[in-house]
């Protein structure tokens, strides 16, 4: 490091790193083909239950064994956009880990929401022998909030983080939702939670997915 | 503006700094983590006390101490607010993250108000504490942190397979590996960094 380097003044400082900031916005341009792709998932799942309960017939698998299928892709975009990315900006790191560990976190509500609700069932069907009729709540009542309560945290602060609005609203837009399915029925929360998932990810992921097409073809351009 | 080119040294060295300017700002503001470790701890294993030990009726009362870190928290904060200085993007960072995270507990305080505290609540809120220091440990690079985020998702995972008075003890654990400890930890590097 040189003498001068040494030698910024704090507002000196302050304008390197906003300047920064500000070229690191200027070339983050992720494309959205996760957030559709997830969006996507999680509102066709949710439709599908909806329909098995509303008709009253039953698939031969559960659908929500989709969104196992949908990392397979997942991995491989992210493999894809890993190696197109020629430097990994800080903001990357954040976002990388945030969402890595919302995936952790996805599988443990599944896993602590399941052993909860085997925990239980005994008892609610006990109660349901004992009474005569069913118990005064069900656990499985609560599932929607539970996963809406994850699915705004990520979605808010990449949204306030990366100044997208779209993302903000839909993870403002999740939690919402998850206070209101605590007093709906399991079709109603079946809903909300489909259109939290197209709110909070599909169409922004659209959204993202258009503004880089068009940085691409600019760049293109450009090089020309 | 003029467009200045940087080498890659310089940008790490940037970086770097910036990294270190947050872990000294965490350092410093770690005395929120240290009152909410501690009184949440506090809480926990008290609660422990008075149900599993004393069989005291009302032993959720216990909990009224989160009242002190409020209004330690509105007071810290507005003390704060008065000293302006210039924050980071990594700052921001945090600063987001736990935005989102207070926001998230008082969601989760929302569907178990209806559910009921009294069945299972601690697996989820040790959850979420990992994930909030999972992800704090890795933005500032402090490996404990990170660790202990890990360490409280396993104690989640633990929590479950225990009773509902044992949870609690999950609970205090899961605060003392991702709070307490590395907000000492984080501390005592700095003050050594700082001498």
């Amino acid at each position: 490091m040189t003498q001068t380097e040494k030698q910024l003044t704090e507002k000196e400082s302050l304008d390197l790193i906003a300047m920064m900031i500000n070229k690191a916005k200027d070339t983050r341009r992720d494309t959205g083909i996760a957030a559709i792709m997830w969006g996507a998932v999680i509102a066709i799942c949710s439709l599908v239950r909806l329909s098995e309960i509303h008709f009253g017939y039953k698939l031969p698998f559960d659908i929500y064994l989709l969104t196992f299928a949908a990392v397979i892709p997942q991995i491989y975009f992210s493999v894809k956009e890993k190696k197109k990315r020629k430097a990994k900006a800080y903001g990357d790191v954040f976002f990388d880990n945030m969402w890595m560990a919302f995936g952790i976190c996805i599988f443990l509500m599944i896993f602590i929401t399941g052993s909860i609700y085997s925990g239980l069932k005994p008892m609610t069907e006990e109660y349901q022998k004992l009474t005569g009729h069913s118990a005064p709540f069900h656990f499985y009542e609560f599932n929607s909030s539970f996963f809406l309560l994850l699915y705004g945290l990520p979605t808010f602060v990449t949204g306030v983080s990366m100044k997208f609005k779209p993302m903000l609203w839909g993870g403002l837009l999740c939690w919402v939702c998850c206070i209101v399915t605590i007093y709906t029925t399991v079709k109603i929360d079946l809903i909300l939670t489909a259109l939290s998932s197209i709110f909070a990810w599909f169409i922004p992921g659209l959204i993202m997915e258009k503004d880089y097409r068009k940085a691409k073809k600019g760049l293109a351009a450009a090089n020309v | 503006m003029k467009e200045e080119n940087f080498s890659p040294e310089q940008s790490l060295q940037l970086i770097q700094t910036m990294i270190s300017k947050t872990k000294q700002d965490m350092s410093d503001n770690s005395i929120y983590f240290l009152v909410w470790g501690w009184l949440t701890f506090f809480a926990c294993t008290g609660q422990f006390v008075l149900k599993h030990i004393y069989n005291y009726e009302k032993h959720y009362l216990v909990w009224l101490v989160v009242i002190v870190g409020i209004i330690f928290s509105i007071y810290q904060g507005r003390k704060e607010k008065k000293r302006s200085r210039a924050t980071s993007y990594i700052d921001d960072s945090i600063k987001y993250l736990w935005s989102g995270m207070a926001a998230s507990f008082f969601v989760l305080g929302m569907i178990l108000t209806k559910l009921g505290w009294g069945i299972v609540v601690f697996p989820f809120f040790i959850m979420l504490y990992g994930l909030g220091t999972f992800v704090s440990g890795s933005i500032i690079r402090f490996r404990p942190l990170v660790i202990g985020g890990i360490v409280a998702w396993a104690l989640a995972i633990g929590s479950t397979l225990v009773s509902y008075d044992y949870q609690m003890l999950f609970g205090a654990a899961a605060i003392l590996v991702s709070y307490i400890i590395p907000a000492y930890m984080l501390r005592s590097r700095n003050n050594i960094a700082n001498k």
